[in-house]
């Protein structure tokens, strides 16, 4: 990570296209019918569980068993490939796009996650801090916890099956905490992030000039 | 020491042979049943039986790392039992009470399952276990998602399942941990309610070694099945997804009571209780599905449920 950080250039890109461009790829193979068109404004998963469903995107079909895919972002649909309607697809094949507009807190993760070293979920699961790390981090805060490679951190939880994650990255202290125990995470989401102490110092000029400069700028 | 000592990969061998294959075969037909059989072969291929051990999970870490620092590896599908653990536990710390009488223990399983499939192996020891009480005549045995085993509503048995990484050649291991309460007649009063065994739902005791051999030959027979799954799903393509309902789920399904109960859930749902919802199903994958009061629905992969 670089000591200059060019903050006008990042708030810039931010203040111009303040949208996350979601790509929504086939789950599975199977023939697809979209259920939404371009402009279509839709509602990501809700309610405390996560269990209300969003806007349905697309069905896809497989052995005469349809499935309506939902939205899991809330947004508006800012393209979708037509030509794949009724056509046959490969699982990941892209479908369609939705047009995610970010918030304060979203800017600021974005950026933070441009220069900490995220730590991503290995699989689709539920994850805790291993019992060291967290007897560590209700002593002193995840701040003060340094991590490094080969350290066993956390433990994933699939199916009754606890299986010890290990650390790999640069070493430092545990910044920002993305996953909370007993809520699933996503294959790839990042469940920590870790920033070398000696950076520490640049990542909260960081949230602070975002959050100045945001306000500021949206009133 | 109880009648355990006297199991070895050899006294199992001939027990699949003669007792556990006759009815697979009846049902799956010789040539199939002998492809799950030589798959879950390996099962049970070193026993090692203790009179006592604090916990065998503990015990199969440092007979790995012994191995490995010995310049051996452990063999695999070995199976580590001991007749009393006087520091059992179940998950999140639980206690597990473990005196003479019952079956503890811990398989030691190399970690060699193609991703789509790993998740299945949590549901064999629940089948395993709920079969080889249902031969001995304890019908109503019933599996409670994941692996928890009850009979008459109470706990019979309970498995852990834990990952872990060799020390010296960092192999990825599977550590199933099992608890199945068989002649332990007596639970320590917190537990007299909510917990059971086979004895006394027999009235009577059974033969220990004969029933270890009942069990682990069912979990013999289910890891081949896993296994031979995957061969047949890589013979039809292997893509990145497996939409059929896998056949071990289908024999969970038929084993279950979970299916339509209205459940408490959580991760850890004695300490923190999450939401209760109906079970609606499970899918393909074994994710279990529940609908909420107001109509929404989520799938779990990780917890636990209590009805």
């Amino acid at each position: 990570m670089s000591e200059e950080i060019d903050f006008d250039e990042i708030l810039g890109k931010y203040h111009s296209d303040p949208y996350e461009y979601v790509d929504v790829c086939a789950d599975h193979t199977g023939t697809i019918k979209f259920l939404v068109e371009e402009g279509t404004e839709v509602e990501a998963v809700s309610g405390e569980w996560k269990h209300i469903p969003g806007t349905p995107l697309y069905e896809i079909t497989r052995e005469r068993n349809p499935k309506k895919i939902t939205a899991t972002t809330n947004g508006v649909i800012s393209e979708v490939h037509s030509g794949l309607e009724g056509q046959f697809v490969e699982a990941g094949e892209k479908l369609l796009t939705i047009r995610h507009p970010l918030k304060k807190k979203e800017i600021i993760e974005r950026i933070l996650q441009e220069v900490l070293t995220v730590f991503p979920a290995p699989e689709r699961a539920k994850y805790f801090f291993s019992l060291d790390i967290q007897s560590r981090i209700d002593k002193k805060g995840a701040r003060e916890v340094s991590v490094k490679e080969g350290d066993e951190i956390i433990i994933m939880s699939l199916m009754k099956r606890d299986t010890p994650v290990y650390y790999s990255g640069e070493p430092g202290v545990i910044h920002s905490i993305y996953f909370q125990p007993g809520i699933s995470v996503e294959q790839g989401a990042p469940l920590i992030g870790v920033c070398p102490v000696d950076k520490l110092p640049l990542i909260q000029k960081i949230i602070t000039r975002v959050k100045a400069d945001w306000d500021q700028q949206n009133g | 020491m109880d009648s355990l000592s006297h199991l070895s990969p050899d006294v199992l061998k001939a027990y699949l042979l003669t007792t556990e294959m006759p009815a697979r075969v009846n049902e799956h037909g010789s040539k199939k049943a002998a492809e799950i059989s030589r798959f879950g072969g390996f099962v049970g291929s070193e026993i090692r039986v203790y009179p006592s051990l604090e916990r065998t999970m503990d015990q199969a870490r440092s007979l790995i790392g012994q191995s490995e620092n010995e310049g051996k590896s452990v063999r695999n599908g070995s199976v580590i039992l001991a007749s009393t653990l006087s520091r059992g536990k179940g998950r999140f710390q639980r206690h597990w009470h473990a005196p003479k009488g019952g079956l503890w223990g811990c398989f030691i399983i190399a970690d060699t399952f193609l991703s789509t499939f790993r998740n299945i192996l949590p549901f064999i020891p629940g089948i395993a276990c709920c079969e080889a009480l249902r031969q001995e005549g304890v019908e109503q045995s019933v599996v409670r998602w994941v692996n928890d085993v009850l009979v008459d509503g109470k706990k019979q048995a309970g498995f852990l399942l834990e990952g872990y990484v060799s020390p010296v050649h960092y192999e990825q291991y599977h550590l199933l941990g099992f608890g199945l309460n068989v002649n332990n007649a007596l639970f320590p009063q917190e537990l007299e309610d909510t917990a059971t065994s086979l004895t006394l739902q027999l009235g009577e005791p059974v033969d220990l070694g004969f029933f270890a051999l009942s069990f682990l030959a069912k979990m013999s027979w289910y890891i081949g099945l896993l296994f031979h799954e995957e061969k047949e799903w890589l013979e039809r393509g292997g893509t990145g997804e497996y939409i059929d309902e896998h056949p071990i789920i289908t024999r969970w399904l038929e084993l279950t009571d979970t299916i339509g109960k209205r459940v408490r859930f959580g991760y850890d749902v004695i300490e923190n209780p999450q939401y209760d919802a109906v079970v609606e199903g499970v899918k393909s994958d074994g994710g279990l599905i529940l609908r909420h009061d107001d109509g929404g629905v989520t799938v779990e992969y990780s917890g636990e449920v209590r009805y």
